[in-house]
């Protein structure tokens, strides 16, 4: 290990707490970070709003440098800043009087950050949106000008940055994947099986124009974006996200960055295939990120329910490479280690109350708002099972209905 | 007729019928939460009424009646109060053959209730509603309802 990335996600992982109070559909809202944290709940109660607000507070400084150099201009004004940074008409979550935030213990005042330029530009959290989809068009990365001023800066960002890595990484024409200097080889080989079925993501010219295209391999008919799988186009810019993350050098992250966002992993991916995105989160975290995930799959919830029941029975790292179906190599034994060893919190965010409720420890008996049921990912398994058990115990000979 | 009728007349449960739920132990009764109480019919055990009879059979726990607002007649709730671990899915399902073996012989008069057949787990439980396990007890008609059953007023569809 190098000593650019000594520094793991335990130095700096003092407790973190985002403390958010009617923001959005959010009424209150009291988040501690782990070295993963998750959170779960329906549509629109306030998850997104969370995690953008937590890129601003780790990284308000770079925001306003961004907004700044792509020319927009807020005029030092709160609900023109929510609009550029959350998305155009975004400034109706932020309600004066009512509205508050405090992070690390500390009331934030979000008109003086809006008011004020900070000096320093750094960047400490890397934001991978749910609608990533949008940040390639027609098979190349949209640059953050392509957008209108009202779209997310959350997408824009991500955006731009997949266009440099791709542009100053990938500029001449070649395979994006596999390729030998990205990811370990278990992931690739996990990747081709339940991602890209032995297709290869390559750079090709079309006409001038550069894309990126799938391939059965060298001299294959090349596929264009427009005849991809959902899922391909879903997960390609995922692909290019995990590879900014993860330098082809010895160093294996980013010093600069201590966070990481992805939302909705799971969109457009057949379980087989969040499966390998979940093993790759917790490389990231293995790596010393500090990742946060919204999700509306079980899937990750059960990894997570059983990553908690092998570390307290002190199980070996086999185990929990069992339920990813990966190989046991010296890597991802060391991987297992190290995502055993690490805090995991689970947040509800719940429409019925607007507030969050700590699900951390995924008890299947709990009585408490949303923990069985893993914040209504499970609950519709949950009456499944009660239905038809209802139905089978009254249709037997004797069982009256 | 009654579930306690029906219980007078079977078979080594004649005089197993409680009050509420007097036929549950201590222990057991805090994992047992009926909306209205004055709707329970009474309970019976049933494990120890056929302790003597079937000493090395997977007996079956408890019946606890129930008149629910939407029914005429009273509903049976056989529960089983058991730890739920995955090793003992298979325990619990054996438990359930004989409550059905049982209830096609000498429990015939308690058969023709309407019931629910509940495993309430007694500590922790090791596995999740997404569970095969869970959908394996479900096609059997037995529900898995955490460490408490809430008996409703009216019963669902």
């Amino acid at each position: 290990m190098t000593a650019e990335n000594t520094e793991t996600a335990e130095n700096w992982n003092d407790i973190t707490t985002l403390n958010i109070q009617n923001l959005g559909q959010v009424r209150e809202a009291n988040l501690t970070f782990g070295d993963l944290t998750v959170l779960v709940g329906p549509q629109a109660t306030g998850k997104s709003i969370a995690l953008q607000l937590l890129k601003l507070m780790v990284d308000a400084g770079q925001v306003q440098a961004e907004l700044a150099r792509y020319g927009l201009d807020w005029s030092g004004r709160l609900p023109e800043f929510l609009d550029v940074y959350f998305g155009e008409g975004m400034r109706s979550v932020w309600r004066p009087q009512k509205s508050s935030i405090e992070w690390e213990g500390k009331k934030v005042d979000l008109a003086q950050l809006a008011r004020r330029k900070r000096k320093t530009k750094d960047e400490s959290l890397f934001f991978i949106p749910a609608q990533r989809v949008l940040a390639l068009r027609d098979g190349w990365p949209r640059p953050f000008t392509d957008y209108t001023p009202g779209d997310p800066f959350a997408v824009r960002e991500f955006s731009e940055r997949l266009r440099v890595l791709v542009e100053q990484e990938f500029g001449a024409t070649g395979d994006l994947f596999p390729q030998k200097r990205r990811l370990k080889r278990e992931f690739r080989n996990l990747l081709q099986q339940n991602v890209f079925s032995n297709f290869h993501l390559r750079v090709d010219k079309f006409r001038s124009q550069k894309r990126l295209v799938l391939g059965a391999g060298e001299g294959a008919d090349a596929l264009p974006y427009m005849v991809w799988s959902a899922g391909q186009r879903e997960f390609v810019p995922l692909l290019l996200g995990f590879y900014w993350l993860m330098p082809p050098t010895k160093v294996s992250r980013r010093a600069e960055i201590q966070w990481v966002v992805l939302e909705e992993l799971e969109m457009g991916l057949h379980p087989r295939a969040i499966a390998v995105v979940l093993l790759l989160v917790f490389e990231l975290v293995a790596r010393g990120y500090r990742v946060c995930l919204s999700t509306h799959s079980p899937q990750v919830l059960d990894a997570l329910w059983a990553l908690k029941h092998l570390r307290e029975s002190r199980t070996g790292p086999e185990a929990l490479l069992n339920i990813f179906e990966a190989p046991h190599t010296p890597p991802m034994q060391r991987l297992a280690t190290s995502v055993m060893g690490k805090t995991v919190k689970v947040y509800y965010f719940s429409r019925e109350t607007g507030r969050t409720n700590d699900i951390s420890e995924l008890d299947p008996s709990a009585e408490g708002e949303g923990e069985a049921g893993w914040g209504g990912l499970s609950e519709f398994s949950g009456r499944a099972n009660e239905a038809v058990a209802r139905a089978v115990a009254n249709a037997e000979p004797g069982g009256e209905s | 007729m009654t579930f306690r009728q029906a219980l007078e007349k079977t078979p080594h449960l004649e005089n197993a019928w409680q009050a509420g739920l007097g036929a549950l132990r201590v222990e057991d009764r805090p994992h047992i939460k009926a909306e209205d109480t004055r709707r329970l019919r009474g309970s019976a055990d049933v494990d120890k009424a056929l302790q003597q009879k079937e000493p090395h059979a997977n007996r079956w726990d408890f019946g606890i009646g129930y008149r629910h607002t939407n029914r005429s007649k009273e509903c049976v709730y056989w529960v089983e109060i058991h730890t739920a671990g995955d090793s003992q899915v298979k325990v619990v399902l054996k438990k359930l053959r004989w409550l059905k073996a049982w209830l096609a012989g000498d429990g015939e008069e308690l058969a023709r209730f309407e019931r629910e057949f509940v495993w309430v787990s007694s500590g922790q439980t090791s596995f999740t509603l997404t569970s095969t396990q869970l959908k394996e007890s479900a096609v059997l008609g037995r529900q898995h309802k955490g460490r408490l059953l809430r008996i409703p007023n009216a019963r669902p569809a």
